[in-house]
């Protein structure tokens, strides 16, 4: 393109290059949020947002502060974290081992493929009467929910991270005459980590939303059956304040996955 | 789809149904059609009344008004809404998609009542002594182990939907009644009607609470007990006509032939379904013939034991339609005694009693 | 007759599906002695190593090893790959020290020997390092480090030094040469590097474009310790095998473009 005046005189290359980097400014984000919310609390104080459609934050705060106050906080979220911990565990133990058969053996590769392509996309939610039925009203059907929930994710990621263990690496496994174990100990467990961990953040939020499914039947105590039952009462404030609980909660496990990677993928 | 044929004892009868029923969504509203016709013959243009309420026989005195064009005579034009359960009914009006709403009086009810945002304006549904309308059901093994009476329930398991649900209201008040503490009792919430039914089917829980039309069959078939009945013990008003202020308002005329019509279609009710001989037994004549094919278009349609279904599930109705306005108020005082309703309005300011009787 | 393995093709033949790669390819590994495998790009040289080294079955003949296997060999035949294929989450050691893990190698014998072979690939002051830490032509040291580490009977090397820059390329060959003078360890060497070939190779085999075959095969009868790359008799050498695979490369180069157009 000849230059506007068609002189060629001398001029400055353009730059061109700018954009499409977003950094990350976390103080930003966290200023978002504050402004956010003090605008929604001082909308709720001008009486510009009725109470009815959504309770102040200030009010939202004091039921916290009330929950914790009381204790019932605690109790409410030792219920849910034993579930959590129990569900999560067992499904992801579970996902692990057919996960791994999948990704190693032909003969369970299809088979096991199959049947979480056919249950994955179940609404566990649906499911729950049912669990009632096999597990009873007590935890064992809470424990389930979350468990199968979990299972079918970890499945899938552990397949896909086992499947993306670069072949190389195994054989060169194979190469040195390391047996079926050690080539699966040393390489192939070690190679889906990254994949397995990712998989982890997934279930860890699966397990937090089921909590509430888990624990809308029988559940004397838990943040999901606080949540349902303040839900119920048209008790919004409660209801925020139980929410902020969860999400707090799937910051904080997010937070101890994100550690959790640090250590253990300390190599990338 | 319909579920009411292939369902009896979960869906049969007047459930107030906190929680699934599952009406047909496709009937909904189009009912009100024929009787446009009578409205027209009025010089005034028919005043439209969103009327909230359950696919379920409770509403019976509604659906006899709405066939026996009492609405139209009055000059207003009820478009039927239907819900799944209870508590949205409430949360609708609010949200002005209804005018007029029939529900259950619910912790939830009453948390929304407190805001400001509804008026009780008349009675419908009453657990009233000598008309068995929620009974009081015991598995097998709880029923073996000693729990044959209310008193004994102390100390038990009880399936109830939710926390302020009329079942915990109920097994509250029948603690108080009976002498026991009610803090000894082990609630157990399930969240759904077949699920607290489904749980002393199967011995998970000790007791709930079950109409009748679901109770009587269970218990006729040896998979449960019926020890007592809500209604002899507690006698109160479960549901309600309520609307919003805006409509006392702006539409008080409305409203007014609104619950004229209303209390006609009680007093049709009353006179078909809950006249009592000497010895206490519901009177079954002509006049109840006459009003079962009234009822059989909304529910159990098509149903061959639609009659004894319906004379086995219809509940008390005080007449005209009146509000037990003590009683409300003994229930706000209750809930909000649970901490289970927030607010502080004193009970005369949720009810509105300019348009029906009082009890 | 130097000590070691020898590794002997006899009649191999392989296709993959309906490409034959080899065919009729006799060819053997002499003890002691360091096998180049040179040929046009696709002749099926790195079907052949793996055929050598157990890693593939050929549609038709056999590997034959003859000779004696030294006491305290881990893994006789070991590869070096051109891609390295270190583990990732394994420090320098680690990987090193990986073949030795399983071998009942007490802890301690186990260390010194990791610290022996860092110390022969220059690596000592690395032991520590993610092989993400290192460039090129360290981690192929790691790679050779691991690969001495089992003391081999028979090293299989695919283009090993074909990742790395011209430079690195050099110094490496000229260090592979020590050690594996040192070792005396027989060698199947594969590269398209001629300059490589005639550094390391006591015989150089030349291979036919696919399917292959081998043409010609070149002797060079120099220790490998103290061949100069400016001698011309090597560079004679060079210019024989450019002389001889000339056309083939050409031919391969040109299935290569009419296959992409
Ligand atoms: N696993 C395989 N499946 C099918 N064809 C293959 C496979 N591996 C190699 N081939 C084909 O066989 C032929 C020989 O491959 P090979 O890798 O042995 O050649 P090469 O001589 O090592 O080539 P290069 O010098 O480029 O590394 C090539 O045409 C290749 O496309
Ligand atoms: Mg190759």
């Amino acid at each position: 393109m000849p230059p506007p005046d068609g002189s060629g005189a001398e001029r400055p290359v353009p730059f061109r290059g700018g954009g499409f980097a977003p950094h990350a400014r976390p103080l930003l984000g966290a200023a978002t949020l504050v402004v956010l919310v003090a605008l929604w609390q001082a909308g709720a104080m001008a009486g510009l947002i009725p109470r009815l459609f959504l309770p102040a934050p200030a009010a939202v705060a004091a039921a916290l502060y009330n929950l914790a106050l009381s204790g019932q906080l605690w109790l409410q979220m030792s219920a849910s974290l034993a579930r959590l911990a129990g569900g999560w565990s067992l499904g992801t133990l579970a996902g692990l081992l057919v996960g791994l058969a999948a990704g190693l053996f032909t003969l369970a590769r299809s088979p096991s493929l199959s049947v979480v392509a056919a249950l994955f996309p179940i609404p566990k939610i649906a499911l729950v009467p049912l669990f009632i039925i096999w597990f009873g009203i007590g935890e064992g059907s809470k424990i389930a929910t979350i468990a199968l929930g979990v299972f079918f994710p970890t499945v899938i990621a552990t397949v896909g991270a086992v499947d993306g263990v670069p072949r190389n690496l195994i054989r060169m496994g194979q190469s040195f005459g390391l047996s079926r174990a050690a080539i699966v100990a040393k390489i192939v467990l070690p190679g889906a980590l990254p994949g397995i961990l990712t998989g982890f953040r997934v279930t860890a939020a699966i397990a937090i939303i089921l909590l509430v499914a888990a624990e809308m039947i029988g559940a004397e105590r838990g943040i999901g059956a606080f949540v349902l039952a303040a839900g119920n009462l048209y008790d919004t404030p409660a209801l925020l304040a139980g929410i902020v609980v969860l999400s707090v909660l799937g910051l904080l496990v997010s937070w101890l996955i994100g550690r959790l990677e640090r250590w253990l993928l300390a190599w990338r | 789809m319909d579920t009411n044929n292939k369902t009896p004892p979960l869906l049969a009868g007047r459930g107030w149904g906190e929680g699934a029923s599952a009406p047909d969504p496709t009937r909904r509203a189009i009912l009100a059609l024929p009787l446009a016709a009578l409205a027209a013959t009025h010089a005034r243009a028919a005043e439209p009344i969103r009327l909230g309420l359950l696919h379920t026989l409770s509403p019976a005195p509604f659906y006899i008004a709405q066939e026996r064009g009492y609405f139209a005579a009055e000059g207003v034009d009820v478009t039927f809404r239907f819900f799944q359960a209870a508590q949205p009914i409430a949360a609708a009006a609010v949200a002005g998609d209804i005018d007029v709403g029939v529900t259950a009086l619910t912790g939830g009810f009453f948390n929304l009542a407190e805001t400001g945002a509804l008026k009780v304006i008349g009675g419908a549904l009453h657990e009233e002594r000598g008309y068995e309308g929620s009974a009081i059901l015991v598995s097998n093994a709880a029923f073996a182990a000693g729990v044959t009476a209310p008193a004994k329930l102390a100390g038990r398991s009880f399936a109830i939907t939710q926390y302020g649900s009329s079942f915990h209201y109920m097994v509250g008040r029948i603690a108080q009644a009976e002498g026991f503490d009610p803090a000894s009792v082990h609630l157990r919430v399930v969240q759904t009607v077949p699920n607290m039914v489904a749980a002393v089917q199967s011995g998970q829980v000790d007791a709930t609470i079950a109409i009748a039309s679901m109770a009587r069959p269970l218990a006729a078939s040896g998979q449960g007990h019926i020890v007592g009945w809500v209604g002899d013990i507690v006698p109160y008003q479960i549901t309600a006509v309520f609307t919003t202020p805006a409509m006392i308002d702006k539409r008080a005329d409305a409203l007014r032939r609104f619950a004229r019509a209303y209390a006609r279609g009680v007093a049709d009710y009353r006179a078909a379904f809950l006249r009592l001989d000497a010895a206490g037994k519901p009177i079954v004549d002509a006049t109840t013939d006459a009003a079962i094919p009234l009822l059989t278009k909304y529910v159990f349609t098509g149903d061959p034991a639609a009659r004894a279904k319906i004379l086995g599930g219809v509940g008390y109705y005080d007449a005209g339609g009146a509000l037990d306005a003590k009683d409300v108020a003994a229930q706000l005082d209750w809930f909000r005694k649970q901490g289970l309703v927030k607010g502080d309005l004193p009970a005369s300011a949720i009810i509105d009693t300019g348009f029906l009787p009082v009890r | 007759m130097p000590r070691g393995l020898r590794l002997e093709a006899r009649g191999i033949r392989h296709a993959y599906r309906d490409l034959t790669v080899l065919d009729g390819i006799d060819l053997a590994a002499e003890p002691g002695q360091v096998l180049v495998l040179i040929g046009p790009s696709g002749c099926g040289k790195s079907t052949l190593l793996s055929i050598l080294g157990g890693m593939l079955r050929p549609s038709a003949g056999v590997v034959l090893q003859s000779g004696e296997v030294a006491a305290g060999c881990l893994n006789p035949l070991t590869y070096v790959f051109q891609d390295f294929a270190l583990l990732p989450w394994r420090t320098v050691a680690g990987n090193v020290a990986l073949a030795l893990e399983g071998a009942g190698l007490p802890r301690a014998a186990r260390a010194s020997r990791v610290q022996e072979m860092l110390a022969l690939t220059g690596l000592s002051a690395f032991a520590g390092a993610w092989p993400r830490q290192l460039s090129g032509g360290m981690r192929q040291r790691v790679g050779i480090a691991r690969a001495l580490a089992v003391r081999p009977a028979c090293l299989l090397m695919d283009e090993p030094l074909s990742a790395l820059d011209a430079q690195t390329r050099d110094v490496l060959a000229d260090e592979f040469a020590a050690l594996i003078a040192r070792a005396g360890t027989t060698t199947v060497y594969v590269t398209h590097n001629l300059r490589e070939a005639v550094r390391l190779g006591h015989r150089i085999a030349v291979l036919s474009r696919r399917p292959g075959r081998v043409r010609e095969i070149v002797a060079i009868d120099r220790p490998l310790s103290g061949r100069n790359m400016a001698d011309p008799d090597l560079l004679r050498i060079e210019a024989a095998l450019w002389a001889l695979m000339r056309d083939d490369a050409a031919a391969a180069a040109r299935e290569v473009s009419d296959a992409s157009a």
